[in-house]
């Protein structure tokens, strides 16, 4: 047993009898921790689909069990535990997939995707002001989409449009302004990644945003793609590969890229007196292997004492915001984040910085309600703070 | 069970209690996919409720309803064996006990810590090891097994073989009683906290134990192959027999080399003979002088060869993965023997004729707990899939048994089916002994009837070993290929 595990994944059909019910996912799970029933455990749902799929009765998919399927973040702490090597991310995608199919899935999901197709983006705002954050830069009109930029920026819903969430994207301009990096956006051409598509099951539909994006990126002669967001990080880097066959693109998370500038010396950082922690976002680490660039940018600041949190990297604990838990179960969601909250207290560090504005924003709404001192900042918030 | 009650309980304990249909059948079966067809018409596996008491004043007061009832009770947290141990047979109260979890305390000069019986042993191990310290042993599905649950069966894994079984670790235990009564049990009292290990829930609920800790020490990893299981044993004993104690030792069987190579994660790619995994922890010194230990078998013997060390460590850090194996299935059934080590190359001799005879591929693979006894995994693939196949192939599991059994072994565990055999698993007067016990604390027969002390009606020894040779004989003439 020698082999360090590599995930596998062959049908949901087969992969479903391969788990042998040990129940190390259940432990690692943050839905099991906070819901504690049997059918909210990773283990629990696959032996239901063993019998729905595997079994062949899909006429035992019910609404309990659509609502378990529904409560999971997709984080992935399942498949670091298999002992059978499943990777169950994408056993969990496939089942969303199947009831998507069948049409049982929950109407908030329907909602989702409706939404996006009318929208291209996760809000009911007009996809052209994607660049509306921009306004508060002092030359806004320089990141209207341009053909060659060295670097183009895929900024993503959550930061275009949600106003809680635009420093990040004013963050990133100044630091590669500051940097004199060549860059540019999509703006309004820019799609939703796809992600909240393939979460929800309707993955057909998340290919033409790919393929949109895919596209564009294509007519601007980009050849490097940086994004802030970790989902759709892991779109472009892991679910775009069809699409950019024959196509030369370097996907990188803007955690990696700001860290190259760092190196480069193209960033100088002064000091701060501060306490930092890191979240490890799902898609970004677990999922996506990416745990040192985030530590080499918060330990390349003179006078930060960083802080790892009790449950790091691969063992990384959840937000609570992945999946679109949010969207159908924010109460579930609100605890899981609550279980990082406390891991966060026990460290005293001041700063707590991530790289997925949807973790910041669970984080910041647990500890305000926690009423910790402790803020929460976007990794190139911290930057910007130390430049 | 009465319906007034089930409400009473869902009224009491609210989100923590539920009759849901829906919620009730995941707790109607363990690891093993034993198909309805032969479950359903002999046990009622399906708990009429379920519950999750978070402490231990709850749990007394569930199990003063149920003693006043006479409603059957199966505690259950892990439920990570595949014997049904933690399956009702007679449906009643399913108490799941995963809320009663974390460190009570630590006694680090009496090197020892108090926890409660629903905690993982990986989440024990954690909690130690951020203090400098780590169980004395633990069991090969550490991330799921539970400290109470592993005391209720018989305690033996990874560190057994150096610091002996999970009972002579054990300081004391909390129980809560059939009647509800709460009493701290040492090896003074009456009971003593001996009748509990291995009792697979029949006696009581046990809620908090007291248990040794060691030292987190520095670990270094062997990993030799040996042409045959001959040589194996012969080197497993120039082992033993050295000054320096291993930690843990186990080995996989020509077989199950071939099964794992032929998934891609044999080690340093094997493909032939057997392998012994030793891990070793301690000071320096005894790493220095288990090095040595190995290093002069190594040169005193051509025909054990080393494997890489850092294959040797992959080994350890993949320690609880051996159920990767069924990658291999889809479905995995087999036997878990109890064996004198003396007698494992005989045994695995016969279970080749066996595959052989059933044009089966057998494979083993296993864990020396003690100077004298291994826990022997012998399985073969199958597919629950098809269901009339799979129950025939449920008569290969008594024949590996029965192998076990020539050779001085027995299963190791008994639940609800090993229940037939128990009376290889004891002798006559322990067996008499165990049941004394049994009438003594639970005279209403209350906790997880149907298990440990002797077999229900239709799994008595005498149907059971006829139907399953009629199954066997079947399986002889037709199953070749399933």
């Amino acid at each position: 047993m020698s082999k360090e595990s590599e995930k596998a994944y062959s049908t949901l059909e087969k992969e479903s009898l391969i788990c042998g019910r040990c129940g190390y996912c259940r432990s690692a799970c943050p839905v099991y921790r906070v819901v504690g029933w049997e059918s909210a455990a990773p283990r629990g749902k696959i032996s239901m689909a063993r019998e729905i799929f595997s079994k062949q009765n899909p006429n035992k998919v019910s609404d309990d069990f659509v609502k378990r399927l529904s409560q999971c973040t997709l984080c992935g702490a399942c498949a670091n535990e298999c002992s059978t090597d499943i990777d169950t991310r994408k056993l969990w995608l496939d089942l969303r997939r199947r009831i998507a199919d069948l049409g049982k899935e929950p109407k908030a999901y329907g909602a989702i995707r409706d939404n996006l197709l009318a929208n291209k983006n996760i809000t009911t705002f007009d996809n052209d002001d994607r660049l509306e954050w921009a306004q508060d830069l002092d030359e806004p009109e320089q990141l209207e989409p341009r053909v060659g930029a060295d670097v183009a920026y895929f900024v993503g819903c959550v930061s275009a449009f949600f106003p809680q969430a635009a420093q990040i994207p004013l963050a990133i301009a100044e630091i590669l302004t500051e940097s004199e990096v060549d860059f540019t956006t999509m703006g309004g051409e820019e799609w939703c990644c796809g992600f909240p598509l393939i979460s929800t099951g309707f993955v057909e539909n998340s290919e033409e945003f790919i393929k949109h994006n895919v596209e564009k990126i294509k007519e601007l002669d980009i050849h490097t793609l940086i994004a802030s967001c970790a989902s759709c990080y892991h779109v472009w880097k892991h679910d775009s590969e069809d699409a950019l066959e024959g196509y030369d693109l370097k996907v990188m998370h803007t955690t990696e890229y700001l860290s190259e500038l760092i190196k480069q010396g193209k960033i100088e950082l002064n000091e701060l007196d501060e306490i930092v922690t890191f979240h490890d976002p799902c898609d970004l680490g677990r999922n996506g292997g990416i745990y040192d660039a985030p530590r080499e940018i918060i330990n390349s600041i003179p006078g930060v004492q960083f802080v790892e949190l009790a449950h790091n990297k691969a063992a990384s604990l959840c937000c609570g915001g992945g999946g679109n838990l949010q969207s159908v179960d924010p109460e579930t969601a609100a605890k899981i984040t609550q279980l990082r909250v406390e891991e966060i207290k026990a460290t005293g560090a001041t700063i707590v910085v991530s790289a997925c504005q949807q973790c910041e924003q669970m984080l910041i709404a647990a500890i305000q309600k926690a009423k910790l001192p402790v803020r929460v900042l976007d990794i190139s918030q911290l930057i910007l703070e130390a430049l | 069970m009465n319906k007034e009650i089930v409400q009473e309980l869902l009224d009491k304990y609210g989100d923590r209690a539920t009759d849901s249909m829906f919620e009730r059948s995941l707790y109607a079966r363990d690891l093993a996919p034993v198909p309805s067809l032969l479950v359903n018409p002999l046990f009622n596996t399906l708990p009429d409720i379920i519950v999750r008491p978070a402490n231990t004043e709850e749990i007394a007061e569930i199990m003063r309803t149920a003693y006043a009832n006479n409603i059957p009770v199966t505690p259950r947290a892990g439920g990570s064996t595949v014997y049904f141990d933690s399956v009702p047979i007679k449906s009643g109260i399913l108490m799941d006990l995963n809320l009663i979890k974390g460190v009570v305390g630590l006694d680090q000069d009496g090197m020892s810590v108090t926890v409660n019986a629903g905690t993982t042993w990986s989440e024990l191990d954690e909690y130690l090891n951020n203090k400098g310290l780590a169980p004395k042993s633990f069991p090969s599905s550490a991330p799921a097994a539970t400290i109470g649950g592993w005391f209720c069966m018989m305690g033996y894994g990874i560190g057994s073989m150096k610091y002996g079984s999970l009972l002579s670790q054990v300081k004391s235990i909390e129980v809560v009683f059939p009647d509800g009564k709460v009493q701290k049990l040492t090896r003074e009292t009456k009971p003593a906290l001996d009748w509990f290990v291995a009792s697979e829930g029949t006696l009581g609920v046990i809620t908090e134990l007291e248990i040794e800790v060691r030292k987190l020490n520095n670990m270094k990893h062997f990993l030799l192959q040996l042409p045959d299981a001959v040589r194996m044993l012969d080197t497993m004993k120039a082992i033993i027999s050295a000054p320096i104690v291993p930690y843990n030792m186990h080995f996989s069987d020509q077989e199950c080399l071939k099964a794992m190579h032929a998934l891609g994660f044999a080690p340093a790619n094997i493909e032939t003979g057997c392998i012994i995994g030793i891990d070793y922890e301690g000071s320096d010194e005894e790493l220095k002088q288990a090095q040595e230990v190995i290093d002069s078998l190594t040169a005193a013997n051509r025909i054990v060869n080393p494997v890489p060390e850092e294959t040797a460590e992959l080994e350890w850090e993949e320690r609880f993965k051996a159920l990767k194996l069924k990658r291999g299935g889809p479905s995995v059934l087999g036997a878990e023997v109890w064996l004198p080590i003396e007698n494992l190359p005989a045994y695995l001799n016969d279970v080749q004729r066996m595959s052989r005879g059933y044009s089966l591929n057998l494979f083993s693979y296993g864990h020396v707990v003690t100077p004298e006894y291994a826990t022997v995994m012998t399985t073969f693939y199958a597919d629950e899939t098809h269901t009339i196949k799979y129950i025939i192939n449920l008569s290969m599991v008594k024949k590996i048994h029965d192998i076990g059994h020539k050779y001085g072994g027995h299963p190791y565990g008994v639940g609800l089916w090993n229940s037939p055999m128990v009376g290889r698993i004891h002798k006559p007067p322990q067996l008499t002994e165990l049941r004394k016990r049994k009438q003594n604390i639970d005279s209403k027969g209350i906790m997880n009837p149907g298990k440990v002390y002797r077999s229900p009606l239709m799994l008595n020894p005498f149907n059971y070993s006829m139907g399953m040779n009629v199954l066997a004989g079947v399986r002889k003439v037709f199953g070749k290929g399933w």
